[in-house]
């Protein structure tokens, strides 16, 4: 059982990093407020999971990566089709987004309060705007590069341009789009502290940014271990809808 | 067998008249094509021969639709005979119009990796629901049998090869073009291939344009011999006459061989 194997070698190394952290809690070097000890945050955990508040955050936060990723994608099929589809379009809109690419969501904060609010809009703005791009670039890619020459073999078979796109474009580009997916989902995760830097009064980000007011270091751990592991668990629960749809495929 | 084929009695189902191209490189204009003129029978296997870079494959892509010519035509006899020679401009769907279903095969057998091997042969074939008996008949002439249900990815080149002349077969082509499709064979399979490929031409019949850069594939399974040199069609040879499968190795075909080798070296 190699799965077994793996899986205690991962649980050893966490393992030896809580005890590497417990000996340094202990040691008094670090003041409990700087570094509180693992007993203390696993402590606030319970607390949080017992009172229901950790559940609300997690499903708040939830609903707002969900509802970023899924525009998000829309939008990176919606490119990616129109950079395979229309090359000429691409040389219009390309240079744009290679400067929002290149600007952290988190800057255009102050612009996004102006323009729609401290509402979920801006929130879940931020989160298409982390999630956007390394979705488009993956996709973009799926669409392009689905090889000419194959496209070719539906030429001489007399396909229309729109069988040529459902036939072959499309199914050649589904692995560069879920691929793109997973990573997006992980990049929208990761943009929830900053979408909850907004005027939010729940979430994880919330909860962290709340924490963080109220010098509560050891509810910070505690939320960014729950985002890690969320995060962790939406990959997994990703990868496995990937092997399903492959497994249609075949 | 027959039953299913139809032949058409035109001696020449297509006339190709100063076909030119040309093709920009790195700021040059090479061209390619240079008044090339030639007719086709639709029940031999006509080759063209020549060098790399010769523009056979361009001839090819040129008579598949693929790409379109500078000037010059390709005019197909119609299948009814009725319309005369009507010319295409390149686009397929014009393409099958005047010519009737070509099915090309690739020097790579540019199958969909998605796609089981069954699937892929069936990718051009527009009736749904065609027969299983026909799938099996294709499965059986190209050696697959018992591979339908595998991956392009996990059978052999040759075996590849196959499946995409089992998908061009499918289609129910009146003609089909082969652009040096056993170049990337090794040496043994390429004999197979060649082999098979005359067993198919057997029981079907199709008038088939094949390019090859090799002398020895030209002797092993052209009735025509065509050479292409300098953009313009060379020297024909007709080995209708000879059967197959044929002796390489036979005083006739040493005497073509070095007549062929003296030919293209000349140019």
């Amino acid at each position: 059982m190699m799965g077994l194997r793996r899986c205690a070698k991962t649980v050893l190394g966490i393992l030896i990093l809580l005890a590497v952290w417990q000996l340094a809690a202990v040691s008094g070097i670090w003041s409990a407020y700087v570094l509180p000890p693992p007993v203390k945050v696993a402590r606030a955990l319970a607390a949080m999971i017992e009172s229901g508040v950790l559940l609300r955050h997690i499903l708040v936060s939830s609903r707002r990566v969900l509802a970023g990723f899924s525009i998000a994608f829309g939008l990176a099929m919606a490119g990616g089709i129109v950079a395979s589809q229309l090359k000429a379009a691409e040389e219009y809109y390309g240079g744009f987004l290679e400067f929002m690419r290149n600007v952290p969501p988190i800057s255009l904060i102050a612009l996004l309060i102006l323009w729609f609010g401290i509402g979920e809009t801006s929130k879940i703005i931020i989160i298409v705007l982390a999630s956007f791009f390394p979705m488009y670039l993956n996709i973009r890619k799926g669409f392009v590069s689905g090889s000419q020459k194959l496209l070719e073999v539906g030429q001489v078979f007399g396909l229309t341009v729109w069988q040529r796109f459902c036939r072959i474009v499309l199914p050649s580009a589904v692995p560069d789009i879920l691929v793109g997916m997973r990573i997006g989902l992980g990049y929208s995760w990761r943009a929830i502290i900053g979408a909850e830097m907004i005027a939010a009064a729940s979430g994880l980000g919330y909860l962290i940014l709340d924490a963080q007011q109220m010098s509560r270091s050891d509810k910070v751990i505690a939320g960014i271990l729950t985002i890690g592991t969320v995060g962790i668990l939406c990959d997994r629960l990703f990868s496995l809808l990937i092997r399903q749809v492959t497994r249609i495929r075949e | 067998m027959d039953s299913k084929v139809c032949y058409r009695k035109a001696e020449h189902p297509m006339k190709i008249k100063e076909l030119r191209k040309s093709y920009q490189v790195s700021g040059h204009m090479i061209q390619v094509l240079k008044g090339l003129n030639l007719e086709l029978d639709d029940q031999g296997i006509t080759v063209i021969l020549g060098r790399s870079g010769c523009g056979k494959t361009t001839l090819l892509r040129l008579v598949a639709g693929l790409e379109k010519a500078d000037s010059g035509t390709i005019q197909w006899t119609h299948q009814n005979g009725a319309d005369g020679w009507p010319e295409h401009s390149g686009a397929p769907r014009q393409l099958q119009k005047a010519a009737g279903r070509i099915g090309v095969i690739f020097q790579e057998p540019r199958l969909m990796p998605w796609l089981t091997v069954e699937k892929n042969i069936l990718f051009g074939v527009r009736e749904k629901g065609v027969g299983q008996e026909k799938l099996g008949h294709l499965l059986e002439l190209t050696g697959l049998a018992g591979f339908e249900k595998a991956r392009p990815n996990q059978l052999s080149g040759g075996m590849q090869q196959r499946a995409a002349l089992a998908r061009a077969l499918a289609y129910e082509p009146d003609y089909l073009l082969m652009d040096e499709p056993f170049a990337a064979l090794d040496y043994f399979t390429r004999a197979q291939m060649q082999q098979e490929l005359l067993k198919i031409y057997q029981t079907e019949r199709k008038g088939i344009l094949f390019v090859t850069h090799s002398i020895e594939e030209a002797l092993t399974v052209g009735t025509h011999i065509v050479i292409l040199e300098h953009g313009v069609c060379g020297k024909e040879y007709s080995l209708e006459a000879v059967t197959f499968p044929r002796d390489l190795l036979s005083e006739e075909m040493i005497r073509l061989k070095r007549e062929l080798i003296a030919q293209i070296q000349e140019h």
